[in-house]
């Protein structure tokens, strides 16, 4: 009787996207005749269905939320395909890497009672990554936030989010508040000067959450506010760059061709696409500079159109709001503060990188969770999934034990 | 932990508006400038399109075909050639030379870009070429035609010609002009005659900002068309003297009188008692400073100088100099607005838009774009204005039998020998309800150079009514 209402809720979660990445990639292959795309149209809807369906058998996790993340994934791994058939197949791997990631988050949660002993260690080795930029960084976008070791450049910011979020709902479980807020201190303050804004503008929103929800304490609130507005105004007072980014979103139009060209571009892609989109590999959203980053939305809403770019924002109001109820259902303060974190940084994200893409917001350079082309990218957003998934998990391993509590009451 | 549970919700609240805002700001700045980012010309996509489709035709207010494609697919403009020369801003070309004519700014309309799946579809399987939209324009080529003939050969200036009622524009010309069916050379030509000085150009408007000023006194102070200064030859503030054309001085005036003979030192001394906050006020409420985003015309936003100026400063923008910069276009709103009993209608360009079956795809409606004054102070700035045609500066504007009202100026430009002559006005009768702006850049006197200019366009629109 379970098995079976458990395999009806399976097909709906899995067959509308298996249908969407099967069609799509055919598409692509029968435009290009790329044998890729054609190996593609076959092993995304069968990934899809293992990680969304079969996974959440071993390891129990909430799979509305893997279905979600799952999607916007693939949805990532076709738009990059598509924009640059290499790009594609990198994202591919980072996505695995990425899945390999959220397992052991996943287990780490689970296992986090016989872990406390790591937590020193993870801010020591933050702290220490949070300083490798400024030793070797490079510049890019204006910010220096990138490492190279071994060939292989990587963004520390990305990889600290997720200690970020562990550390603070860790310390802030405890009411330890003080070392919670020195700890995302010291982190901003690296971030400033990597001049990384949009990465501080994260963590400072989700580490003011965190705190007001832990402690209810408004004049912690009104502190945050205070010495985030102040850090806001020095930061523009001191970076043209950031002036620049300011104008930019005040009148793109007064030099299309110049500093505005991305802005302008992607609201050029973006009114091309129109309510119904150019359609799949139709579009030219390749123009738009740094498309496959920052500004991969308005690829998305170029070739799908306007209702399938705000069904996208949706996608991930949604990913929030069961994010949120994992929190609800979860039973101790650490669950509580860490699913919800979880849950708001990437929502923050969101928000931040598709209003500066339809210029409601001047534009910062973070990425777009799940589908932006990216390898740290990618693997901290899952990350921080699998820690959310970890307390669901814990969650439903708690109802089991209520269950078996109750039976064992019944056969008394 | 109940209390960090009850949290969870506000958490929820905030974030599901943060998103829905996304969705309604993307929505609905789509909706509303959409076009506009279509049609730019930082749109490459839009050559694509261009190949794909034949692109509509466009018609006149009396259904004068004035831009077309030939069988060759070229596309050609009015067979002659002073037509087409005094279309050429309004209707820009295909190449975008002009920047925001009707070539480009309703490119979404000439190249079917709201054409659905199934018409594109059809297209692509049969190999034929769509057809755009036709389009009717609210110009008069006719009178376009007209204005060439009576506006100095040798001048840089604008002309604009509106329905102050409607807001439809039946002229919008600018000198000097280009042969569109030959644009050789033209890009290159050292006087730009691609830019529309009409919309584009921006300048003081002398002596024509004195009817703003004047809404402003009517607005602030009792009577003030009996409000009496007195008029030495010359006014002294701070380090400057303001004097008046050929050093005329008036002795005892009202505003009235002021506005008539066009007293510089009156209307100066006005704008010291009336402040810089109130004259902005006015000006504002006239459309200034606004962010100006019509939806058939692409116009400069005209400017009203900047707070924190010294006295000498504020008292010339009484006369209109300053730092004022205002387009043609928008003078023209001025005096449209004084006519319509104070309500400002938006400028039209686009009466109609069909496909090639004859089905309407956009209607013109027109639309009230501000509300400056109320019925009286319109009613009593009109009635200075008619004085101004009758008795004053404006004389060379009257049409023997028409109620004309207007207003004249010259506005000083630095490194200019000749001042440029302004004409704002328009017939006070509404059933002829045309507004006009003529400037004649480095000519003279607006009495002398542009209000014959008005006249001419006044006695058309009569015998053509």
């Amino acid at each position: 009787m379970r098995n079976k209402k458990r395999s009806d809720q399976n097909k709906w979660l899995t067959l509308p996207g298996m249908l969407f990445f099967f069609t799509a990639f055919l598409l692509l292959g029968l435009r290009d005749f790329d044998y890729r795309a054609f190996v593609l149209a076959a092993a995304m809807p069968l990934g899809f269905y293992l990680l969304t369906a079969v996974l959440p058998r071993f390891l129990p996790a909430d799979r509305l939320l893997l279905c979600l993340v799952n999607f916007l994934c693939g949805l990532g791994i076709l738009t990059l395909f598509r924009l640059n058939p290499d790009r594609g197949i990198d994202q591919v791997f980072n996505y695995l890497v990425g899945v390999l990631g959220m397992v052991i988050c996943l287990l780490i949660i689970r296992f986090w009672h016989r872990l406390r002993w790591l937590l020193p260690i993870i801010i020591l080795i933050s702290l220490l990554l949070m300083g490798l930029p400024l030793l070797f960084g490079q510049v890019r976008n204006g910010a220096k936030a990138w490492v190279s070791v071994f060939g292989v450049s990587f963004q520390p910011s990305e990889i600290v989010k997720v200690a970020l979020l562990l550390v603070m709902a860790s310390l802030l479980s405890h009411r330890m508040v003080i070392p919670a807020l020195a700890f995302a201190a010291v982190c901003l303050g690296f971030l400033f000067m990597q001049r990384d804004l949009g990465t501080a503008l994260l963590y400072y929103a989700s580490a003011l959450i965190l705190v007001y929800v832990s402690t209810g304490s408004l004049s912690f609130i009104g502190l945050g506010l205070l010495g985030g507005g102040t850090a806001a105004y020095l930061g523009y007072q001191m970076n043209t760059y950031v002036q620049n980014r300011v104008k930019i979103w005040q009148n793109p139009w007064a030099d299309p061709y110049g500093v505005s060209y991305q802005v302008v571009q992607s609201m050029v892609a973006m009114v091309n696409g129109g309510a119904w989109g150019t359609g799949l590999g139709l579009g030219n959203a390749r123009i738009i500079p740094e498309v496959q980053t920052d500004f991969i939305f308005a690829a998305i809403f170029h070739e799908f159109g306007l209702l399938f770019g705000m069904g996208i924002i949706l996608v991930y109001l949604m990913i929030f709001v069961r994010g949120v109820s994992i929190s609800k259902r979860a039973r101790t303060r650490f669950h509580v503060l860490l699913s919800l974190g979880c849950s708001a940084i990437i929502a923050i994200q969101t928000f931040v990188i598709i209003g500066g893409n339809i210029n409601m917001i001047p534009l910062t350079g973070v990425t777009l969770p799940f589908i932006s082309y990216g390898g740290t990218s990618m693997v901290s957003s899952l990350c921080i999934m699998g820690l959310l998934q970890g307390v669901a998990n814990a969650n439903q391993r708690g109802l089991e034990e209520d269950e078996m509590i109750a039976m064992l009451g019944e056969d008394r | 932990m109940k209390l960090m549970k009850k949290k969870l919700r506000l958490m929820v609240v905030i974030m599901s508006v943060m998103m829905i805002s996304l969705i309604v700001y993307g929505a609905v700045s789509l909706g509303a400038s959409g076009n506009r980012w279509f049609s730019s010309s930082v749109n490459t996509a839009l050559r694509k399109v261009k190949s794909d489709v034949i692109p509509g035709r466009i018609y006149d207010r009396d259904n004068v075909p004035i831009a077309f494609n030939n069988d060759q697919g070229e596309r050609l403009y009015h067979p002659d050639e002073l037509t087409r020369r005094s279309l050429a801003h309004a209707v820009g070309t295909k190449s975008g030379l002009v920047k925001n004519g009707a070539e480009t700014f309703f490119s979404y309309l000439l190249y079917a870009y709201d054409a659905g799946y199934f018409t594109r579809l059809s297209a692509a399987l049969t190999g034929n070429l769509r057809h755009g939209h036709n389009l009717r324009l609210s110009l008069s080529s006719r009178l376009s035609r007209y204005v060439i003939d009576h506006f100095p050969s040798d001048k840089s200036g604008a002309v604009v010609v509106m329905n102050y009622r409607t807001g439809e524009v039946l002229v919008l010309s600018s000198f000097p002009n280009f042969d569109p069916n030959n644009q050789k050379g033209v890009a290159s030509d050292p006087k730009k005659p691609y830019i529309n000085n009409a919309t584009q150009w921006r300048s003081a408007p002398g002596s024509t900002f004195k009817v703003i000023t004047l809404a402003a006194a009517i607005k602030n102070i009792p009577d003030a068309l009996n409000h009496t200064y007195t008029c030495n030859g010359a006014l002294e503030v701070g380090d400057i003297t303001i004097t008046d054309a050929g050093m005329a001085s008036h002795g005892e005036i009202t505003l009235q009188k002021a506005l008539t003979v066009s007293c510089n030192i009156a209307f100066a001394q006005l704008a010291l008692e009336l402040g810089d906050e109130k004259l902005r006020e006015t000006a504002q409420a006239f459309g200034l400073d606004d962010h100006i985003l019509f939806s058939d015309l692409v116009v400069e936003n005209s400017i009203y100088p900047k707070r924190n100026r010294t006295a000498r400063e504020i008292a010339w923008t009484g006369p209109g100099q300053s730092a004022l910069a205002v387009t043609p276009l928008q003078m023209c709103m001025v005096a449209a607005a004084i006519a319509n009993d104070g309500e400002m209608m938006e400028p039209k360009l686009l009466l109609q838009a069909v496909d090639n079956s004859r089905v309407g795809k956009a209607q013109m409606s027109a639309n009230v774009y501000k509300t400056p004054l109320t019925k009286p102070e319109a009613d009593l700035l009109t009635q200075a204005m008619r004085e101004v045609v009758k008795s004053g500066t404006g004389r060379r504007a009257a049409v023997p039998g028409l109620p004309i009202a207007g207003k004249t100026g010259s506005s000083q430009i630095d490194g200019q020998e000749k001042t440029n002559a302004w004409f704002i006005g328009f017939i006070d009768d509404k059933t002829l309800p045309y507004a006009v702006c003529v400037v004649v850049n480095d000519a003279g006197e607006g009495s002398r150079q542009a209000a014959p200019i008005a006249a001419k366009i006044f006695e058309f629109l009569n015998q053509n009514r």
